[in-house]
């Protein structure tokens, strides 16, 4: 056949051809479900849009509204700042267990191979399974409450996701217990691949172990540390699933663990189907706002990626 | 040198200790979800979340396998999972193959394209994304999601792919194209056996991330027969919140097949789990 075709065609225009052909299927698939929402969010930011029916272009009265206006505003700083408070028990678990655990099972300890795949375990798991169990499991009425009883540790069940003060601490730990693993991973990594001769030659000057940890391995481990803050940083700022998931998007008590996700979702769908002031171009503007924020974060991995190559 | 990573008995013990409660932590959870999703009755759940079932109840995974539609959800979601990965492994490798091997003009435009996708998550753009999904008359069927997820995948799987095929020599290749081979023959014949390594990662990536996904069907999929599991779990919490033995053995359903493989090849679920979020 390609005999055939060689006859009419020079080999160029055939492999042009085939290129383009190949190129194709991934270039329209990414660029009209992924490139085309993205650059299409500046356009929409523009208008006063309930998602049907007629668009109306407004400018920036979106903008206006969403840092000017007493309603959005204050949705807004809320939404913000319980997202930063979400992000620093996370990334604060995560550095001080995440880093211990990765120490020790760097050390020779027994059974360390399980002991890695029992720490990753949780993290395969869908979100939306790990919410719920872990919402039953923190229950007042759940085993956590009914253990921490008999040990008498308290007198009454903690009603964690119930109340104000700890709903959003809690989410957040379930997003560490979820994600522990993969932290873990990053940094043992980081301590293996610590060059063998510095360690040696600090044990020949005389240090002892903490000393050689803290001089030669945790110098080290700096770019593991920003590597995870920023991936944590990226996710926990577009991505609202526990919240969504347990609290729904009215992120309850009282929007105590409303953050930018569920906001986002709110401004585009309304918190239910009842409700009217769903607005498409208001949702593109928050979209917009957050994508400035994490812009910097997201660049940094981009092209830490873009370098390795 | 092993003076650092050798631990004398009393720091074994200790050591031991702060690792067997981190796996307390850990399995819990999992070992109470067993434990209350084989109990009777809601009652025996609340009296005692960590006494033995007693009767041993397995009926609980069947009434939601067959009363609850699991049985629905989880084929939904399996078709979703696997079609993502016939996709993404597919449109990624040729796109990285042309990225990597024969890069012309606009090469590294298209390359800067994808990269825009890692930068800005897709979920902030919620509003555009639900218009072109809609405007494509694929809202409220399987097709919205799986399009979306593996358009969400590409640009990973095309970073992973692109610095894979750097690295294999331009020799056989070189080889083929003098004895007058075409692009697809060279993509087939040659570069497809060799990337097998690479897309067998993309496609546990993939398979794993959209077996998970939550948000996608939330706001692409109404009808309840075309629910993925993950919907499928947040309808039955609303119907059967109270009767936590369900929820349990429903919960367990949803991890089993994830918690199976996981076991089956733990070590390339580690590795390629991490490099995947990395990349993202």
């Amino acid at each position: 056949m390609n005999e055939q075709k060689q006859t009419r065609f020079s080999y160029r225009t055939i492999k042009n051809f085939q290129r383009t052909l190949l190129l194709l299927p991934g270039v329209l698939l990414y660029g009209i479900f992924n490139f085309t929402p993205l650059m299409m969010m500046v356009p929409t930011s523009l208008l006063d849009w309930p998602g049907i029916g007629p668009k109306e272009f407004v400018g920036l009265d979106n903008f206006k509204k969403i840092l000017g206006n007493e309603y959005y505003r204050d949705q807004l700083l809320n939404a913000l700042s319980q997202n930063v408070l979400f992000f620093i028990v996370i990334i604060g678990t995560f550095l001080v267990i995440g880093t211990s655990l990765a120490l020790l099972l760097s050390f020779k300890t027994y059974g360390r191979k399980y002991y890695q795949i029992i720490y990753f375990l949780p993290y395969p798991m869908a979100g939306a399974a790990v919410a719920y169990l872990l919402n039953l499991f923190v229950n007042p009425r759940g085993p956590l409450n009914a253990i921490m009883m008999q040990f008498g540790l308290i007198d009454s069940p903690i009603p964690f996701l119930g109340s104000e003060d700890t709903a959003l601490t809690t989410l957040a730990l379930f997003y560490s217990w979820h994600r522990m693993g993969f932290a873990i991973m990053l940094i043992l990594s980081g301590i293996l691949a610590v060059r063998i001769d510095l360690l040696e030659a600090s044990m020949l000057d005389g240090a002892n172990r903490w000393q050689s940890i803290k001089n030669v391995v945790f110098p080290v481990l700096g770019p593991a540390f920003i590597l995870i803050t920023v991936i944590i940083m990226v996710d926990v700022f577009n991505n609202a699933d526990y919240t969504l998931l347990i609290m729904g998007a009215e992120a309850g008590p009282f929007r105590s663990t409303d953050i930018m996700g569920t906001f986002l979702y709110r401004s585009a769908f309304g918190a239910s189907a009842a409700s009217s002031d769903a607005n498409f171009g208001m949702s593109a503007a928050i979209g917009l706002i957050t994508t400035i924020m994490i812009l910097p974060a997201a660049l940094f991995l981009a092209l830490k990626n873009f370098r390795n190559k | 040198m092993d003076k650092i990573f050798k631990l004398s008995k009393k720091e074994q013990v200790i050591v031991q200790f702060i690792m067997i409660a981190w796996a307390i932590v850990v399995l819990v959870p999992f070992l109470s979800a067993v434990l209350n999703a084989l109990k009777p009755n809601v009652g025996a759940v609340f009296r005692d979340p960590f006494g033995l079932p007693d009767p041993v109840t397995w009926g609980n995974f069947a009434k939601a396998w067959v009363n609850a539609n699991f049985g629905r959800y989880f084929a939904n979601s399996a078709f979703i999972a696997l079609t993502s990965v016939a996709i993404v492994t597919f449109a990624s490798s040729t796109t990285a193959f042309v990225l990597a091997r024969m890069p012309f003009k606009g090469s590294t435009i298209i390359f800067i394209g994808f990269m825009i996708g890692v930068i800005v998550p897709i979920r902030l753009a919620l509003a555009p994304l639900f218009d072109t999904v809609r405007a494509l008359g694929l809202l409220d069927t399987l097709w919205s999601v799986i399009l979306v997820q593996a358009a969400s995948m590409m640009p990973v799987a095309v970073f992973i792919l692109v610095s894979f095929f750097q690295n294999i020599s331009k020799e056989i290749e070189e080889a083929a194209i003098m004895d007058g081979a075409m692009p697809f023959t060279v993509y087939w014949k040659i570069m497809l056996p060799l990337i097998r390594p690479a897309l067998a990662t993309i496609a546990l990536l993939t398979f794993v991330q959209a077996w998970n996904e939550y948000f996608l069907p939330l706001i692409f999929i109404q009808s309840e027969e075309l629910y993925p599991l993950t919907l499928g779990l947040n309808q039955f919490n609303r119907q059967f919140s109270i009767q936590w033995h369900m929820m349990f053995a429903a919960i367990l359903i949803m991890m089993a097949p994830t918690i199976i493989a996981f076991i089956l090849a733990s070590k390339q679920f580690i590795s390629g789990l991490t490099q995947g979020g990395v990349k993202e």
